[in-house]
């Protein structure tokens, strides 16, 4: 089974690294870690970086889970080999580039690239955040999935995925204590649905939903709690289309052995107990 | 905050009564909007409960014997000394007579009115209810909180809740929070063109259910006058949404608790980040608006 650890960190394509970049500092508030030629840096915790702007297509997105070490890298190239997953071994090159000692990339049953890393980069100095937005690390990610109980099946069962609760069908997933990574999402096509990071207060939230309505970024989702997870979340609208969340209160499961997935409607509740309804952002089962 | 008195003169901002154009349209707006326990009619007037107190809310149309703040004394010996000390200061104080406490569920009071013209009845023994307070909504409501008053004479007002044993806890421009318990205030004095009452504070359990009445005023189409927001000086989370009559009722919560050291007020800007750490803002009541903006 592959074990894996965290996630570490999402590539984005984009034709216009420039905006990418100013909505990354003046609005998420992220901090640069490095300009490099074609790719843009940016931390949002104690690792090196967390999110990488690649110039290029916005269709490009990658997830990077860490995994322990070396062995366990290779003996999920033949795990997945073995299923019919193509693996791609990372070069040098493309590995110093995403920052890590080693990688390998494949494809998820829905077609979502998906890279497993070995000991990626923690940076030595403090994140010092471009703007006060709070952050205090990136957490999860929402991933697309055309099938989402054939992709719960490869997440839990080819990887090491537990499933925390459900909505409808839609599993959220954690692979630590930490509620959920992942959170699949149904929809056409392979992508990155959102972004999360978390930020330290619900002040944070609730200032944040203030002061990017005020630079008119579309708000998409929130103010809200979502009943799953007791987190508070705003999801907002970045560059290239990409949903971004900030969260904060994320539950931990206590107790792995004894933890049962609840079972929630699909219905709006289950995703707000607030009452906040999702503009321009579809429900992950629609 | 005792004044040097074993026990506090007064504790707690009881009730507010309030005149209004049409009694019925009002109380439809506190109960089946804002989320209060409508209980028995009494003279005319309409009655609410927030908590397990009688009643916190009146409204009437009777404008002779109208709107007042009440607030509650600890007996008739403190009674006794806040008359004194008002009459001293030159204020207007009036013993009620039987059927004045009756309306109020008092057993005695003292009828004022501060400079601004706000009148305030001192409550001896306001009623209490045996039975729990059950709302018409879940609304989250623990309890009737405090109020904002608006205020058109500043320093009399204050020399007004001074003699009353409260303490100023911060200003904000020349807004003053008034604490007479262990939280940072339950009174506040806004600057006005006119008197009046601004809003009453009503708490809830969390900011859950702050959040959770601002989509639900959303959705039934009730004017938000300001938040969801959080006032810098006491971290207290608020919406300020508007009912008929341009009444303002609020949901709080989250105050700072303040103990009993000796503590100075402290001074923060009149501007928007001090009014609403968020950035809330009021438009259209100029009291909870920053100049400028």
């Amino acid at each position: 089974m592959i074990q894996l650890r965290d996630v570490s960190y999402v590539r984005l394509g984009s034709p216009d690294l420039e905006s990418a970049e100013n909505f990354a500092t003046a609005c998420l508030g992220l901090q640069i870690a490095e300009r490099g030629k074609k790719d843009l840096y940016l931390r949002s915790d104690q690792r090196a970086h967390t999110l990488c702007y690649s110039e290029g297509d916005p269709n490009d997105q990658t997830v990077g889970f860490e995994v322990e070490d070396e062995a366990s890298l290779q003996e999920a190239a033949s795990t997945l080999e073995a299923l019919g997953h193509a693996v791609h071994a990372g070069t040098a090159q493309e590995a110093e580039r995403r920052k890590v000692r080693a990688f390998i990339g494949f494809r998820d049953p829905t077609g979502n690239h998906i890279e497993l890393v070995v000991r990626p980069e923690r940076s030595g100095r403090r994140y010092f955040a471009s703007r006060d937005a709070g952050i205090t690390c990136f957490s999860h990610i929402g991933l697309n999935s055309t099938d989402p109980a054939r992709d719960e099946r490869f997440w839990t069962q080819v990887c090491n995925a537990r499933v925390s609760d459900r909505i409808g069908d839609i599993p959220l997933m954690r692979v630590n204590a930490i509620h959920h990574t992942i959170a699949l999402v149904r929809a056409p096509k392979a992508g990155i649905q959102h972004i999360n990071h978390q930020v330290e207060t619900s002040d944070d939230v609730l200032r944040s939903y203030y002061f990017l309505n005020e630079r008119r970024v579309p708000i998409v989702f929130g103010p809200g709690r979502h009943p799953t997870s007791g987190a508070r979340f705003l999801y907002f609208r970045g560059p290239d289309g990409m949903i971004f969340e900030y969260s904060v209160g994320v539950d931990e499961i206590e107790d792995e052995d004894t933890h049962r997935p609840r079972q929630f409607g699909f219905e709006p509740t289950s995703f707000c107990m607030w009452g906040a309804k999702p503009a321009g952002m579809p429900l992950p089962n629609s | 905050m005792n004044n040097g008195r074993a026990t506090p003169l007064i504790t707690s901002v009881c009730y507010v009564r309030l005149t209004v154009s049409e009694p019925s349209a009002s109380a439809r707006f506190v109960s089946d909007i804002f989320g209060l326990q409508r209980v028995a009619d009494q003279d005319g007037e309409i009655a609410f409960r927030s908590d397990d107190r009688f009643r916190t809310v009146s409204l009437g149309q009777n404008s002779a014997d109208g709107s007042s703040v009440g607030i509650e004394v600890w007996d008739d010996t403190a009674l006794g000394e806040i008359g004194r000390r008002l009459r001293e200061l030159g204020f207007m104080v009036k013993e009620a007579t039987a059927s004045e406490c009756r309306g109020r569920y008092v057993q005695s009071a003292l009828l004022t009115e501060e400079a601004s013209g706000n009148r305030i009845d001192l409550v001896v023994r306001p009623t209490r209810s045996g039975r729990r307070y059950f709302p018409p909504r879940d609304a989250g409501i623990v309890e009737f909180h405090g109020v904002g008053l608006r205020s058109t004479d500043h320093a009399r007002d204050l020399a007004f809740w001074r003699a009353l044993g409260a303490e100023v806890s911060d200003w904000v421009g020349d807004i003053a929070y008034l604490r007479i318990d262990g939280l940072h205030h339950r009174i506040a004095l806004y600057p006005s063109k006119r008197n009046g009452l601004l809003y009453a504070a009503f708490e809830v359990e969390a900011l859950d259910q702050i959040m959770q009445n601002s989509y639900f005023m959303q959705e039934s189409q009730i004017r938000i006058v300001q938040g969801p927001g959080r006032e810098a000086a006491s971290r207290q989370m608020f919406l300020h949404v508007e009912g008929p009559d341009g009444l303002i009722f609020s949901y709080v919560n989250g105050m700072a608790e303040i103990d009993g050291k000796p503590r100075l007020a402290r001074q923060f800007p009149l501007n928007a980040a001090s009014l609403c750490d968020w950035g809330s803002e009021s438009k259209d009541v100029p009291e909870l608006r920053a100049p400028g903006r």
